[in-house]
């Protein structure tokens, strides 16, 4: 007898139970078992034992092993899945074609806002230390409020360096215009003045060169690896030299490049292509321990995070001990964290914010559609589902069905998506004047990782309710014939519902947007911006001075001796670019402080050249002295804030000048109008000035070209290198509003998808609704109803939708518009016409749709429907 | 016939040959007594799959029985493909083996 105790290790057993193919598994498990039993007797249970595992183990080969997706019952249905989903799309051509697109469209869409928004988002994230930089800055209290002022002073950078432990390291920086010399010309270049700390600081790695002391000669370079391209072609950089001549200082330098630097991601608020040591600064030596006055930015990298919270609570005394208790009393210093450097200087992550939402609304749209088409032809499915429950399918099984035919679609339409995006991406980058590529996204693994989770979170979006809603149908009810789609049909208006809502938000907000920016740029400005052509004609651009300012003279009465000019002008400044500096000013006789105001040079030809008009007092007297020195106009704002009810006569004080108000302007927009109009003084400069920066000329439009042209043969006559450059005052002042108009693009774009997308679920619903309704319009069309009874039949549904649709989405847009609207200082107000527009452009869309499928069915021969049953 | 058999395929169709009709705990006890050499079960379960794929053997699925944990047996079975290849291997090695001189060693 053989000892019954003794038995093969069950858990190889069960290992090749699982793992084999079911019909080798017998031959090969019993044949192992039979020669277990043989070698027991022979050599006993652990040698048969051992032998027994270790072939079960080599039986495990591929040819025994099942096909992988045999090892479960779900992942085997799986292939069934697929199966049956590719059938469906193919067999119902027209409703696929929708879902894909309509999908897709939306896709597209959205991965490109999430492609801009992700640039947006992260901007400057690629700073390692971007959590522990902060910009120092400071704050003045006023009795008019708080004013933060972001320059600072020279010595700062050692002080503070000194005083906290907390603070690691600290760089200033300091960007002056420089021409550098190329071959023979001369092209303007921002140059930044940093300390070594800088690269330390901010990721900006070397990659040729010295690395680890850059600036160790006075004369040293570091460029950014575009710029060696620029200036040396393909030759090695590092060792060159390179000759910059500072128009402000009117001195060349000559320096050697030491260091190269790697390319830094496009998202970065600095761009240090040339950085020299802040040493090196041709006046370092007169503000080096200057406190009197600030134009530098100032950061430090702190040894952790939470340590601003140490020196925001140390800071009052440190201004105590830079200076006294009575400026300590005004003054404070405040740190500015380097990831809100972009929002505060640059531009605003709000909007990407809320092209992100606009996106997911989008996306939820088109998954709508999805659901809605599938909930809606599920009377072409009952009978199948109705099938596989009588042949056993669990609930569980017909929802992953209808989940997998979701995920199929998603990942089409992703793929039709990515598609479109690639083959729009020039054209976007060039219209929305924005740079999104896919190698943006990141690593590849993560872009794949993006799209896998994309397809799957669209899958699930989409397909959740459809395999719930058709999982629950009932046999008895399919089987009886008697089946209806009533209970999703609740569920689908209100998704309908929820998509217009979303559709008419959209409609709204881009009209709103679009009227704010035709608002700004058509706004009374307080001057004329029309016909106003700027040109660029500073004396700091050229190298004699004296030379250059008889000349420059000479130009502006040839200018003006032209008949197609009617005025010109001299000046530093022009709107959009106005303030030349700030100042502390207070009126003869006040006791509080000084008030921060800015300030700007013209000549006495300005105010009539732009048409800004004064409402008291008089103009600057042209070529007098005593008016350059002792005189000052101010604007409405300013003499307001000075509490003079008079325009002239008004004595103010700047230190110890006194300065006579000669006369008041009319206030007019010098910023963009999301900026209340700040007071500000305006000085008198004579023609012959250097001060000036820009000729300004009211010019005759018709036949402008040929008008420049004649400019630009006198121009050349004055003998300079530097080229002829002008701009029009309203380009210049459209400048301004470069992000608003992109956000008006953007937001523009994506209402016409939004609407496309909602067009095309409505489309589908209607096929399906009068597919529905056919016998009953056969019926009554054979009693002799009227062809428009009978489409209003169909359209009554969708009004309802309509109805419910605008009265959810005009008032949250309503509602977020105002808030959005708030950021500018001079806005528009939400008027009735913008909702009466929207619901017009709705309904007119949801019209066309529907009565071109209502007056085909309407117009149908009754007979064909009615034979059929 | 010029089908390509590898030894140990050669083998195993020539027991079968001579069993007729057998499984592979059989086939593997029979290998041992005829070659005094053991082989691993999992290496005849291949060798017989191959052996199938080429057509020179056939099986059935056989009674299940309690010595083998109550697992049936797959018993194959020559086909006679498979008596035509072995045959002629057999031949064509006869035939060889005759052209080789059998006094002429030359020495080593």
């Amino acid at each position: 007898m053989r000892k019954q105790l003794s038995h093969p290790p069950r858990w190889a057993e069960r290992l090749l139970q699982w793992a084999c193919r079911p019909d080798y598994v017998d031959e090969v498990l019993g044949d192992l078992n039979e020669a277990y039993y043989w070698r027991l007797e022979e050599k006993g249970h652990r040698k048969a034992a051992f032998k027994f595992v270790f072939e079960a183990l080599l039986s495990l080969r591929f040819t025994h092993l099942k096909p992988f997706y045999h090892f479960n019952l779900n992942t085997m249905m799986l292939g069934s899945y697929l199966k049956i989903a590719f059938r469906n799309l193919y067999k119902r051509k027209a409703y696929s074609v929708i879902n894909i697109l309509g999908l897709s469209v939306g896709v597209a869409a959205s991965l490109m806002i999430f492609m801009y928004a992700w640039r947006v988002l992260t901007f400057d994230d690629f700073h390692t230390n971007e959590d522990r930089i902060f910009m120092l800055y400071k704050e003045r209290i006023t009795p008019n409020g708080i004013q933060p002022t972001y320059d600072t002073w020279v010595p700062m950078k050692s002080m503070i360096k000194e005083e906290y432990p907390q603070v690691v390291a600290s760089t200033r920086r300091y960007g002056m215009t420089g021409k550098v010399k190329k071959d023979d010309v001369y092209i303007e270049e921002e140059i930044t003045f940093a300390d070594p700390e800088f690269l330390q600081m901010f990721s900006f790695e070397v990659a040729r060169g010295n690395s680890t002391n850059p600036f160790s000669s006075p004369n040293a370079l570091v460029i950014s690896n575009q710029y060696a391209e620029k200036y040396f072609g393909s030759l090695q950089a590092v060792g060159r030299e390179l000759n910059v001549y500072y128009p402000g200082e009117d001195s060349t330098i000559r320096y050697e490049v030491t260091a190269v630097l790697k390319d830094w991601p496009k998202n970065s608020s600095l761009e240090p292509n040339m950085i020299v040591a802040f040493e090196s600064l041709p006046f370092y030596e007169g503000v080096k321990n200057l406190w009197g006055g600030s134009f530098i930015d100032n950061y430090v990298m702190l040894d952790d995070p939470t340590s601003q919270y140490v020196l925001l609570d140390a800071f009052p005394a440190f201004v105590e001990k830079i200076w006294d208790k009575e400026i300590a009393g005004r003054t404070n210093f405040k740190l500015l964290p380097f990831d809100e450097y972009y929002n505060t200087f640059l531009g605003s992550q709000q909007d990407a914010k809320i092209l992100v939402f606009i996106a997911l609304g989008i996306l939820l749209m088109a998954a709508i559609n999805f659901m809605n088409l599938s909930t809606a032809h599920s009377v072409h499915r009952a009978k199948e589902i109705g099938l596989r429950k009588v042949l056993g399918a669990f609930s569980g099984q017909l929802r992953g069905q209808f989940l997998v035919e979701a995920l199929v679609l998603s990942f089409f339409a992703t793929l039709a998506g990515i598609g479109i995006v690639a083959l729009c991406m020039p054209l976007i980058n060039d219209f929305f004047d924005i740079e999104i590529a896919f190698s943006q996204i990141g690593p590849p693994v993560l872009s794949v990782g993006f799209v896998a989770g994309f397809v799957l979170l669209l899958g699930l979006m989409s397909g959740s309710y459809p395999a719930f809603f058709l999982s629950k149908i009932s046999i008895l009810e399919v089987i009886r014939g008697i089946f209806k789609t009533k209970g999703g049909r609740q569920v689908r208006n209100g998704l309908v519902v929820v998509q217009f809502s979303l559709a008419v938000f959209m409609v709204t907000g881009a009209l709103i947007v679009r009227n704010q920016l035709t608002y700004m740029q058509s706004a009374k400005m307080g001057f004329e911006k029309d016909a106003v052509v700027i040109i660029n004609a500073s004396r700091r651009d050229f190298t004699d001075r004296e030379e250059a300012s008889r000349r420059l003279k000479t130009f502006r009465d040839e200018v003006k001796a032209q008949s197609f000019v009617k005025s010109a002008s001299l000046s530093y400044s022009i709107p959009s670019n106005w303030v030349a500096g700030f100042t502390f000013v207070r009126p003869e006789g006040w006791e509080g402080d000084p008030l921060r105001m800015g300030m700007s040079y013209v000549d006495a030809n300005y105010l009539e050249t732009m048409g800004i008009k004064l409402t008291g007092g008089r103009n600057f007297l042209p070529d007098s002295e005593g008016d350059q020195r002792g005189s000052v106009i101010l604007n409405e704002a300013a003499a307001k804030a000075f509490g003079f009810d008079k325009a002239e006569g008004n004595v103010i004080l700047i230190g110890e000048n006194r300065l006579n108000v000669v006369g008041v302007v009319e206030n007019f927009h010098y910023e963009s109008m999301r900026e209340e109009i700040k007071p500000t003084l305006i000085f008198h400069r004579t023609a012959e000035n250097p001060v000036h920066r820009y000729i300004v000329c009211k010019m005759e439009m018709a036949d402008i070209s040929n008008h420049l042209s004649v400019l630009d043969g006198q121009w050349g006559a004055l003998g300079t290198t530097n080229s002829f450059t002008y701009n029009f005052l309203d380009d210049s002042m459209a400048e301004l509003y470069t992000s608003e108009q992109r956000f008006l693009r953007l937001v523009g774009l994506f209402t016409i998808i939004s609407i496309l997308i909602a067009v095309l679920g409505l489309y589908g619903l209607t096929i399906f609704v009068i597919e529905r309704k056919r016998r009953e319009i056969s019926i009554r069309k054979v009693i002799g109803a009227e062809m428009s009874n009978i489409v209003l039949l169909i359209v009554r549904d969708f009004s309802a939708w309509i109805a419910g649709g605008l009265m959810i989405g005009l008032p949250s847009a309503y509602i977020f518009l105002r808030d959005w609207l708030d950021q500018f200082h001079y806005r528009i107000d939400i008027s009735w016409t913008v909702f009466l527009l929207t619901a017009a452009v709705i309904t007119t869309l949801v019209l066309l749709t529907v009565s071109y499928q209502a007056i085909r069915a309407a117009s149908a021969n009754p007979v064909k429907y009615l034979k059929e049953d | 016939m010029n089908l390509q058999l590898g030894v140990l395929e050669e083998m195993i169709l020539i027991l079968l040959l001579m069993k007729q009709e057998t499984y592979g705990v059989d086939i593997a006890q029979e290998y041992e007594k005829q070659l005094g050499q053991s082989i691993s079960l999992p290496a005849i379960h291949v060798v017989l799959k191959r052996l199938e794929s080429k057509g020179l053997v056939s099986s059935y699925m056989g009674e299940a029985t309690a010595e083998r944990g109550g697992r049936s047996k797959r018993m194959y079975k020559a086909s006679s493909k498979g008596f035509q290849v072995a045959k002629s291997l057999q031949d064509n090695r006869t035939r060889m083996w005759g052209l080789v001189p059998k006094l002429n060693f030359s020495p080593l």
